[in-house]
């Protein structure tokens, strides 16, 4: 199609040419202007990030003194500070050892679910559904208070695995509503087929739909992970006392607020970026991955 | 894992099976209030050498307001307790998020031996007044103080320090630190610019004139938690019209905000925003912010309590001398004198009246109170406590000197107010915003003090909130 | 189906209801009983006071103050958001020189894309006190910028006059990196032979986005809609940490009016709740609406 197109454009080509300047210029413009609000943006998003970073290696004078300028020698301290004494590197391990959990047992529960809502019929499967999706319309810190007599009387209060189980349950709304309209869009006759073939209903699932569900999957455990690994209030409540088993966003905002009493400033950024760097650096190693993930199934 | 554990995981999964039958019944009690009764508190025998009848191997968990105090002054306490109780086990955590932390463990019935409650994120008094959470500590009052002897640890205790923690007349929170507030400079930079501090208020104003035209911010102030600027402003009323202005306020009175003590208060301090006498950008600054622009010498006056200079610790040029001062006179008809600050007992410790070890918590406040609990108390966070004369032979910094100084110069003049612990949302989020739009100029005198009286009156008609009147 | 299907609907479905009915509807149905109460949150002790908690709250002017605060969020968020999204968006895919192979990307998209889409991994409370520090009054970055081009500065979340506008533009800058990369990937999902045609009936860019390619989206824009209306509702977070609704309650919003009535100024825990109750039907109600008003909308174009 393109090689018959070809010769037509060359055809048409010079009596367009006569028109074709003033356009020329115009696209100039426009792409200088477009540049413009291009790179508007993007030093509207990286400033405020780059002088957090900066102001990590500063004194806190310095920081009080003069925001915009540079630090006037690397003050590596301010990272061991925040790394040791504000334990920020214990909770991050903490973090990592929960969120793996609790992405792990979001995706096979979710996808589970989805699956059933997508491909089978029963009884009252409306209404389940619906039970699911509701709580996405539900903030979470108004289920506080009853939700931590429930995971106390489990006996779970203070453990990893009671904030395991508790994210899972709470991101299961997003991850059934995303998970149903994917395998949703997924053929129907390779089901079919492998149906035909014999292939049982356990099988069909770990062997064929799984694997054709992959990119939703990937994209709905990026999508979790991000809000796990940033879930702030959940183990606030729930993981009280044993300071040796806070997450990262627990250990941050401690530092937060610390520094409003304690205005050790430049230990608080040095946290924030020990926090914001790793994560950054993952998303620019896969940012393909992560970008596709994010919003390819939601396009479905 | 012991056997009451065990049962109450059996309760519970029933209570799982059927979640909506429990419900808020089934919530509240079903965490085991009920199973735990007597049988699960420590007492041990009352003696002279115990007159608390502390149990003496009963753990004892202590949670501290992880704030501008730290909690290091509160383990050299706990280490005192284990001195005496060797058997005793120690649980201690600190926290900023006392509310959020412990709210649950209230109605689960099984909260803490000792609370510091404190900070931003406090639990509301009312609340738990009303809803009788808290213990009574009279028993501490009438208890021997450890070692000042001959005394009774309510004869230890500075004038007012039991009344603030007083409720319809029962002592529950025991208020550890004795603050002062009123106006702070920096000495040295009143030194160097031969500048000296107004004590009427025409004075100040022309002493704002001076010091504007010398290129400096007169004031400053925290404009994210501009209720730091009620302080000054109500001493100042008090100070005109006498302490009932404050009684009146306290009592939710009708138009006690109105009064004319207030009126003329209000009128004169609106000449320092008339006059634009405030950095610029202070409505938009947090308490550590404008500190630190005051202690940066950007502004001379700024409003505080006495913890400002260890606040300020680290940020406080070396020589920069902080000075407090009681708030100026409004003239020759002020019913107290200049010298007279509001001087009260702060930083709130409670023991819950569900607590297991209530006399253990009891015996914590006893070693608190005592002149070397409170000594080092002082040593370590810079602050005064509410023991008498307990700051004598510690060697102060100079900010904390110059409060004593006006303690000592205010003597029975002092004055204080507490609705602010009465009815903690007046003055946190009504009066507190009416003060960001008054200082910041939005508002007139005339409307800041309407819209603090439209917050007080909006309490006094909530009859949800539990009223208190009090006594003097 | 030739093998039972059931074995596998209550393996699947068993679990992860039970762990959803244990964590997530039982305390939410708890809450929906404690808004009927006058329960302080201290003590067992709740009284039921059946509906006095919502005539309360018809009559309370600090949340009727905070609705409208999130009514105007609901109004603008989504709306700016989506245009200024697509905008960037199209320059990144369409705003490249016009080739004879109908439409390509401006140099360097991928390193925008990568770059807009940074505030989408941070967490909220790190872009709360980020920009709470950027709009300080004195030395904050905007201030200085404002300043060194000889220019006075408003005080930004100290003024409530400016506070709202300045919260609301951080949650618009927290949001559009996401929507550009999510618009960019649904406008690559279109056939290059669509604009091809289009454009050799020399249609200009602008009538091409305007004609094919957000037609062509609406899809998308559809669901970003619905997620940015109840983001707009919730908004909790950033405004806690950057105002926490001051000053004189000019960025108040409904979430932390909640949030202040049980763990804040008061312990009124019957009386957030029922707030939590009416914010649950609100959500619900814009979430519909939101589903309504552009499926419609959908049909005029298709």
């Amino acid at each position: 199609m393109t090689t018959l197109d070809k010769p037509a454009a060359a055809v048409a080509a010079p009596a367009a040419a006569p028109a074709d300047r003033p356009v020329r210029r115009e696209l100039g413009v426009a792409n200088v202007l477009s540049h413009g609000f291009l790179l508007f943006w993007s030093a509207l998003t990286v400033l405020p990030l780059l002088w957090m970073f900066l102001s990590s290696f500063k004194s806190n004078t310095e920081i009080l003194a003069d925001p915009w300028g540079l630090p006037a020698e690397l003050r590596l301290d301010n990272w061991v500070r925040a790394w040791n004494g504000a334990h920020i590197g214990q909770y991050f391990l903490n973090s990592l050892l929960v969120v793996a959990g609790s992405v792990t047992l979001t995706m096979l529960m979710g996808a589970a679910a989805a699956y059933v809502f997508a491909r089978y019929e029963f009884r009252g499967k409306q209404v389940v559904y619906y039970l699911f999706v509701g709580g996405l319309m539900f903030p979470v810190f108004l289920a506080l208070v009853p939700l931590f007599f429930v995971v106390r009387n489990a006996g779970l209060f203070g453990t990893w695995t009671g904030l395991v189980l508790v994210y899972a349950a709470y991101s299961l709304p997003f991850t059934v509503f995303f998970l149903t309209a994917f395998f949703r869009t997924l053929p129907t006759s390779i089901a079919e087929a492998a149906m035909v073939d014999g292939c049982g209903h356990f099988r069909l699932f770990f062997q064929v739909m799984l694997p054709m569900a992959r990119p939703g999957l990937i994209s709905v455990a990026i999508f979790n992970f991000l809000s796990h690994w940033n879930q702030f209030l959940l183990p606030q409540v729930l993981m009280q006392g044993d300071e040796s088993k806070w997450v990262l966003a627990q250990g941050l905002a401690a530092l937060s607020v610390n520094q409003g009493y304690a205005g050790d400033y430049a230990q608080l950024f040095a946290g924030l970026t020990i926090a914001v760097v790793p994560v950054l650096l993952v998303y620019v190693a896969f940012q393909r991955q992560v970008q596709s993930g994010l919003t390819a199934g939601q396009l479905k | 894992m012991n056997r009451r554990d065990i049962l109450r995981r059996t309760a519970a999964a029933g209570l799982l099976a059927t979640p909506a039958a429990g419900l808020l019944a089934g919530c509240a009690t079903g965490g085991g209030g009920d199973d735990k009764g007597d049988a699960g508190t420590y007492k041990g025998t009352k003696s002279e050498q115990n007159p608390l009848g502390v149990a003496e191997d009963a753990p004892l968990e202590v949670v501290i307001f992880n704030g501008g105090f730290g909690e290091e002054y509160a383990k050299a306490h706990e280490a005192m307790y284990t001195e005496k109780y060797p058997k005793a086990k120690i649980n201690h955590s600190a926290t900023q998020e006392i509310s959020k932390t412990l709210q649950p463990r209230f109605v689960d019935g099984t909260p803490p031996d000792v609370v510091n409650n404190s900070g931003a994120g406090q639990i509301d008094f009312n609340g738990l007044v009303s809803q009788n959470a808290i213990a009574d500590l009279g028993e501490l009052l009438a208890a021997p103080s450890l070692d000042i002897p001959g005394k009774t640890v309510k004869d230890t205790l500075l004038p007012g320090a039991v009344e603030v923690g007083s409720y319809d007349g029962k002592f529950l929170v025991m208020n550890y630190t004795y603050t002062v507030y009123g106006i702070w400079h920096s000495t040295k930079l009143f030194t160097e610019r031969k500048w000296e501090y107004a004590k009427t208020w025409d004075e100040h104003i022309a002493l704002c004139k001076q010091i504007k035209a010398a290129g400096i911010a007169p004031w400053t102030y925290a404009g994210l938690h501009p209720r730091y600027m009620s302080w000054p402003l109500i001493s100042t009323a008090i100070k005109f019209g006498g302490p009932s202005v404050a009684t009146a306020i306290d009592n939710l009175e009708p138009n006690a905000w109105k009064s004319d003590a207030m009126k003329a208060a209000a009128d004169a301090w609106h000449q320092i925003v008339k006059d634009k006498y405030i950095l610029e950008g202070s409505s938009g600054l947090d308490h550590k912010q404008s500190q630190t622009a005051w202690c940066q010498g950007k502004a001379a006056f700024i409003s505080c309590g006495s913890w400002l200079e260890s606040e300020q610790k680290d940020v406080t040029p070396a020589g920069f001398n902080m000075t407090v001062q009681p708030t100026p006179s409004l003239g020759s008809g002020d019913k107290l004198p200049f010298e007279a600050v509001r001087g009260t007992a702060g930083e709130p410790f409670m023991v819950p009246a569900k607590a297991k070890n209530i006399a253990g918590g009891l015996e914590l406040f006893r070693i608190m109170l005592s002149r070397k609990g409170a000594q080092d108390f002082t040593k370590k966070v810079s602050s005064l406590t509410v023991v008498a004369g307990a700051s004598e032979g510690v060697e102060l910094p100079f900010g904390l000197a110059t409060v004593v100084k006006a303690l000592d110069a205010s003597g029975s003049n002092g004055f204080n107010w507490v609705y602010n612990n009465y009815y903690r949302k007046l003055e946190r989020n009504l009066v507190d915003a009416a003060c960001g739009e008054f200082f910041s100029g939005r508002i007139g005198p005339a409307e800041f003090l309407d819209q603090c009286q439209k917050g007080a009156d909006s309490i006094a008609q909530d009859s949800s909130i539990k009223k208190y009147k009090r006594a003097v | 189906m030739r093998h039972g299907k059931y074995p596998l609907i209550v393996t699947f479905l068993v679990p992860p209801v039970l762990l959803y009915v244990v964590f997530v509807v039982s305390p939410y149905l708890q809450t929906f009983q404690i808004s009927t109460t006058d329960w302080l949150g201290y003590s067992a002790d709740a009284n039921s006071v059946g509906m006095a908690n919502f005539k309360a709250l018809w009559n309370d002017d600090y949340v009727w103050n905070a609705l409208k605060n999130n009514a105007i969020l609901l109004a603008l968020v989504p709306v700016l958001t989506i245009v200024l999204g697509l905008f960037f968006a199209a320059m990144l895919n369409m705003g490249g020189r016009k080739g004879r192979a109908g439409v390509s990307g401006v140099r360097g998209s991928s390193f925008y894309r990568t770059v807009y889409f940074f505030p989408q991994v941070l967490s909220v409370v790190i872009i709360a006190l980020l920009w709470k520090e950027v709009y300080h009054p004195n030395k904050g970055l905007l201030t200085s910028a404002l300043n060194g081009v000889g220019l006075s500065a408003p005080t930004w979340l100290g003024d409530p006059k400016t506070a709202f506008w300045c919260v609301l533009a951080v949650m618009i800058w927290s949001n559009v990196g996401f929507y550009v990369v999510l618009f960019g990937a649904a406008m690559s999902a279109i056939p290059k032979e669509i604009y091809e045609a289009v454009m050799l009936d020399g249609a200009s860019r602008l009538t091409t986005l305007w004609k094919v390619t957000i037609p062509l989206l609406w899809d998308t824009v559809q669901v970003a809609w619905v997620y940015l209306a109840i983001f707009a509702l919730d908004g909790f977070i950033l405004v806690q940490l950057m105002t926490n609704g001051g000053p004189n309650f000019s960025t108040d919003v409904i979430g932390v009016r909640m949030y202040d009535t049980a763990f804040g100024s008061e312990t009124k825990f019957g009386y957030a709740s029922a707030i939590g109750v009416v914010m649950f039907f609100l959500t619900l109600t814009v979430a519909v609406l939101a589903l309504r008003v552009s499926k419609r909308d959908r049909i005029e174009y298709s």
